[in-house]
């Protein structure tokens, strides 16, 4: 009897198909990893079935029974626990608040805050983190001192089946092996527990079954001692392994374009850098150790508090968004839905945004000019859209980045601040994506470029950086770049949250 | 693409929501001219309907500000007594002579610019949110007018409008109410500014996403203080208006406004967050509005139940058409 | 005991004591903090300024009616608070009181059955009245601002309807028991007991699911979805509960007032949302307390009282009103970051 099951799952966003037919089941005492792409779905069937969403079509099974799951409550009800990837922590509560929330100590029937602290404190010391304060404000706490309330929260209210979608993202080596404890102790136990990663190491080490999915669909569940690092890989993106990437243009000049000395910041202790023309050059570490920060305050976004920064070898000060898109840089951020996109607006406003002043005279806009040059655009990028005025939202995923992309080009900037621009995008237009770095970084861009795929990260970049509480602390060459490398210098450092390795 | 227009239907379904709410309202005005030209055929003979088209015009003068602001994702809860006071000042520095007015008229339009300005500076330098910020203007313009007019006792404050400006309201070109010119021309100004300028793709845009827009590089403070300058403007426009038509200012001539104005504009499709919709749809509100009050009339309903007819008015409105998408 | 659990109780000691307890609120609840101490600025301004003019201190009139005046404020800010901490609004708690004041005015009997009657008649309609809110706000998801404001219409239509003309007639017992004419305890006013009693059902509610619910729809309603908290049910409770005091409000306005007004009510909408500002209520929702929104609306009565003893001209109330609330938040951004620690 299979502890949860989604059979012939279907979920659309917007004409966006993210499963299709989709089946998933994994059982009690095992912990099952979920693979694929980035769009590939195992997101969007955690969140099925864990209640966030409900799919259009399909069924769900839990213990052997079927299951109409209207919403989380239900999911809890039922002993499903989920740690997602954007963590559900209420910023302006306490840790202790969060931590108890809906099962609260009580005193005549009203919640007891004293008791309620004693036991968040139990709590975390049970699962061996004695460092963080209970009556601290979550918004206050570091990213991975969250990510571990997030999982000391689902895991103590013993789920037995427990989905946990990136767990270790921002997790150092001493606190994924804390985690990974957990984990063994909870398969012993008979919980069945299913997560999504996308670092190999971490998937052979605890899984015993991985489940493969590709575009919305399930392409084979695997023994983990049977499957290795390209067969999956292969399966993952449906082609074969030496045709993936294409290895970076060789650098041919050593000309400095962007140089940052000693930037210090929000989140940012002292960084100092230097990026040649042509050069792509990677930031890489765990999240949230100050990568973004960096973008945003090269990008004028963040306030500088010390330290310089030079283009093309002359010192400039960049004290917003525009003054950084004037010295000709570009930003694409993490989420384009939320920080680079305008939804509900027409494709041909989305990629003008910027330059307005060039397509417009005397404040109006010259809408010939426009459309020339946004022809132009999306014919060089291949986007696919049936009109110029088509609702950047209706647009698929992958066309919606490059439309974000095309703006920029648009801006004819010369540094490009790429922020995890594959983050959800089909794996057809993220391989354009990767040859279009390449074409740009031969015709002299620069490019900063972070993702949380290391495996990414090491076949596009000529180098990377890797930042650890915001600065940098270590760098790999290439030509041929390990992703082990990346990961290794990354994770192997000083746990940021105090943990005991249980024995 | 071949245009086949052979079924409305497929045009229909394009339409963006709020664009299906404009036209709606549109239709509805006609429907609405319809059932009170039943009860009494002269509802609808011209020196009506431009009657009607005139007193909406001062809903839709106040309303368009508070579109350009809403549009934003704003809101100017000051329109009420910006309003009052432009036109106390209207009425009281002309002392109603036509000799005064070529310095007063634009002294009154800067003026409310400037209130604007200070709206939009408080939200932007202090985060102060444009609730409490325009609430508290309100009671700033009030307690200003009440307190230098003396409650309205000061001896000149009965003075009327300078004749020039009620004749620019209250004329009449070829049966048209020189009113009404005023707003078709100033209609046709915010729908170019709103459609086809750098400061409107950039309202919307700020609108839709206040950060993706800043990080494409608008200049988010420079608009917003724009954009409630613009209110102030139209407020003073409006306060003009209404005292031309009116002869002279009163206490509380602003009141209905707020609540008009912001009706006006939901009603004609625009979204109270921010980001959709346009003065058409505005204009149609405004003209709902008072339309909707006038057919009521007609059949003698009170004005308490004129104002619950309102409210419904709107709650229909948002269900049809206001409804924000489920996030599962 | 052995050694090991001496010393874990000794650290959960210190992390739970009263004195860590109070330095974590302190930095956390720095907008009350500044609320409480505008508050007493303003009692020490009106004292002083009492005293200079009047030659002796405030006596129990004095008190009884800033009393007064701060209950109807007062409550109608609690209203307002439940829905701002959700992150909406309630614009139309003019319309509710409205509707409660002519009720009251037009059907109450100087008896007490009746009396009672009302008032539980009051409760339902402010109940059904938030009721609508919340089920417009939650399922049919409608923004807030905009459901109020028709909302508000509706009801000050109702109100007319109900008592066209100002009149009616409100029962001197009932008067003098809400407005303080009763003493119990000594010399202590009935409204003052009325206060006690809103601070001691605020310290209750707050530690119900229901509260740390709409806490948690402020901070991030999605994560709290996602919690498994009862979203839904909590913002039509928010909206409902929020209606009960409107109604509440109106009942105290037309006691005070000894007669009923059916539009007295309509200036308690802006009025309530000025007292949760200046009480540290974040309008953003997830953050703030009642008991600051209580203070809010004392500071508001008081700067009336203050302007009045300071020989203001009353037809510039408005205007300090409007001024104070737009310089108090002005301070609140600016000292925030002084006062909060490291971060």
């Amino acid at each position: 009897m299979t502890s949860i099951e989604g059979r012939d799952i279907s979920k659309s966003f917007g004409g966006v198909q993210a499963l299709h037919k989709a089946s998933f089941s994994a059982e009690p005492g095992e912990v099952h990893a979920l693979v694929g792409e980035n769009g590939a779905g195992k997101s969007t069937m955690i969140k099925i079935l864990s209640g966030l969403f409900r799919a259009d079509a399909g069924e769900i099974h839990v213990q052997g029974h079927e299951v109409v799951l209207e919403d989380p409550q239900a999911a809890l009800r039922l002993s499903i626990g989920t740690i997602f990837q954007e963590l559900t922590l209420l910023p302006y509560m306490t840790v202790a608040e969060n931590l108890l929330m809906g099962r609260e100590p009580r005193n005549l029937g009203l919640i007891d805050r004293k008791a309620t602290i004693s036991a968040a404190w139990k709590l975390l010391r049970e699962h061996g983190i004695p460092g963080i304060e209970p009556l601290e404000l979550v918004a206050n706490l570091s990213l991975g001192q969250r990510q571990i309330v997030e999982i000391v929260k689902v895991i103590s209210r013993n789920p037995q089946v427990l989905f946990m979608d990136e767990p270790t993202s921002a997790l150092a080596e001493r606190e994924v092996e804390w985690l990974f404890g957990i984990i063994r102790k909870l398969r012993t136990q008979g919980t069945c527990i299913v997560f999504t990663s996308h670092r190999w190491n971490e998937i052979k080490g605890i899984a015993d079954r991985i489940t493969i999915f590709r575009n919305g669909e399930n392409v084979g569940t695997y023994e983990a001692t049977d499957l290795n690092e390209q067969d999956a890989v292969e399966r993952m993106t449906g082609r074969k392994l030496n045709m993936l990437y294409t290895e970076p243009s060789p650098l041919t000049e050593q000309t400095p374009m962007l140089q940052v000395h000693n930037l210090a910041g929000t989140g940012l202790q002292e960084v100092s850098l230097t990026a040649n023309r042509g050069e792509v050059l990677g930031i890489g570490g765990l999240a949230g150790q100050g990568q973004r920060e960096l973008f945003l305050t090269l990008f004028g976004v963040n306030h500088l508090k010390s330290g310089t920064i030079e283009v093309e070898g002359k010192q400039v000060r960049i004290s917003n968004p525009r003054d950084a898109i004037n010295k000709g840089m570009a930003l694409i951020p993490e989420d384009r839905k939320t920080e680079g996109l305008l939804l509900p607006l027409p494709v041909r406003q989305n990629l003008t945004l910027p330059i307005l002043r060039q397509v417009s005279r005397n404040g109006f806009i010259q809408r010939l000019e426009e459309t020339s040059l946004i022809r132009t655009m999306i014919d060089r990028l291949s986007i696919l859209t049936p009109s110029d005025d088509q609702p950047v939202g209706t647009l698929s995923g992958g066309n919606q980045q490059k439309v974000l992309i095309g703006r920029w080009l648009l801006t004819k900037a010369r540094i490009l601040l790429l922020y995890d621009v594959t983050r959800g995008v089909d794996v057809a237009t993220k391989y354009e994506i990767y040859e279009l770095i390449r074409r740009l970084s031969e015709e002299g861009h620069t490019i900063l470029f972070y993702s949380t795929d290391t495996e990414e990260m090491a076949h596009v970049c000529h180098r990377v950086l890797v930042m650890r509480e915001g600065r940098i602390i270590d760098e790999i060459t290439g030509p041929h770049i390990a992703p082990e490398a990346i990961v290794a210098a990354a994770i192997h450092v000083i746990a940021q949250v105090n943990v005991e390795v249980p024995r | 693409m071949s245009a086949e227009r052979r079924s409305l239907l497929p045009t229909l379904r394009r339409l963006s929501h709020s664009q299906r709410g404009t036209l709606l309202a549109y239709v509805a005005i006609i429907v609405l001219f319809v059932i009170g030209g039943i009860y009494r055929p002269s509802f609808v003979r011209p020196d009506n309907i431009g009657l009607l088209l005139l007193l909406a015009s001062f809903i839709g003068l106040v309303a368009a500000g508070q579109t350009f602001v809403i549009l934003i994702g704003g809101i100017d809860l000051s329109v009420p007594w910006v309003l009052n006071a432009l036109a106390v000042l209207l009425t009281t520095a002309s002392l109603g002579q036509n000799s005064r007015a070529w310095w007063v008229v634009p002294l009154v339009l800067i003026v409310g610019i400037v209130i604007g300005m200070v709206n939009g500076l408080g939200i932007v330098l202090f985060d102060i949110p444009p609730v409490v910020m325009t609430l508290g203007m309100n009671g700033v313009m009030q307690g200003l007018v009440l307190g230098f007019t003396g409650g309205f006792t000061c001896p000149s404050c009965n003075s009327l409008a300078p004749p020039v400006v009620q004749g620019a309201i209250t004329g009449q070109v070829l049966g048209i109410p020189t009113g009404l010119l005023v707003w078709i021309v100033i209609a046709i100004i915010v729908g170019l500014v709103l459609g086809f300028t750098t400061l409107g793709r950039r309202i919307y845009a700020i609108g839709n996403n206040a950060i993706a827009a800043y990080l494409a590089g608008v200049n988010v403070r420079l608009v917003t203080i724009i954009v409630y300058a613009i209110s102030g403007l139209f407020a003073a426009i409006a306060g003009i208006a209404l005292t031309a038509f009116g002869q002279q200012a009163t206490l509380g001539m602003g009141d209905p406004y707020l609540f008009d104005s912001i009706a006006a504009v939901v009603i004609g499709g625009a979204s109270i967050l921010g980001g959709r919709g346009n003065y058409w749809g505005t204009i149609a509100g405004a003209i709902f509005l008072v339309v909707l009050r006038a057919v009521l009339q007609e059949y003698d309903i009170s004005e308490a139940a004129r104002s619950i007819a309102s409210g419904v008015v709107i709650l229909v409105a948002l269900l049809l058409y206001g409804r924000e998408a489920r996030d599962v | 005991m052995s050694t090991t659990e001496t010393k874990t109780d000794t650290e959960l000691a210190a992390h739970t004591s009263a004195e860590a307890r109070f330095q974590y609120y302190v930095a956390q609840n720095v907008p009350l903090l500044l609320s409480i101490g505008i508050l007493i600025a303003m009692v020490m301004i009106y004292l002083i300024l009492f005293v200079l003019t009047q030659h002796h201190l405030p006596g129990n009139f004095e008190f009884s009616t800033t009393l007064n005046n701060t209950m109807t404020v007062g409550l109608a800010a609690i209203g307002q608070t439940l829905v701002v901490l959700t992150g909406g609004i309630d614009l139309s708690v003019g319309g509710i009181v409205d509707v409660t004041n002519s009720l009251a005015a037009q059907m109450m009997h100087d008896s007490p059955g009746s009396m009672l009657e009302i008032t539980l008649l009051v409760l339902l309609v402010g109940a059904g009245a938030g009721f609508i809110n919340g089920i417009l706000v939650a399922y049919g998801r409608l923004q807030p601002i905009i459901v109020t404001i028709a909302t508000l219409a509706i009801w000050q239509g109702v109100a007319l309807l109900i008592l066209p003309q100002q009149g009616g007639f409100i029962p001197t017992g009932f008067t003098n028991l809400l407005a303080g004419n009763i003493r119990v305890l000594g010399n202590l006013p009935s409204s003052l007991i009325i206060f006690i009693l809103l601070i001691l059902l605020w310290q209750v509610l707050r530690r119900t699911r229901f509260l740390v619910t709409l806490y948690a729809i402020g901070n991030d309603e999605r994560a709290a979805r996602a919690n498994g908290a009862p979203v839904m049910l909590a913002k039509v409770g928010a909206y409902t509960v929020g209606g009960i005091f409107s109604g509440l409000a109106g009942l105290y306005l037309a006691a005070v007032a000894t007669s009923g007004d059916a539009t007295s009510g309509t200036p308690l909408t802006l009025t309530s949302i000025a007292a949760v500002v200046l009480g540290g209520v974040s309008l953003f929702g997830g953050r703030g307390s009642a008991i600051g929104s209580l203070m809010g609306a004392a500071i508001l009565t008081l700067i009336l009282s203050v302007l009045f003893f300071a020989g203001v001209n009353p037809q510039l109330q408005e205007f300090f009103q409007g001024l104070f609330l737009i310089l108090a938040v002005i301070a609140s951004t600016l000292v925030r970051p002084l006062l909060q620690s490291g971060r």
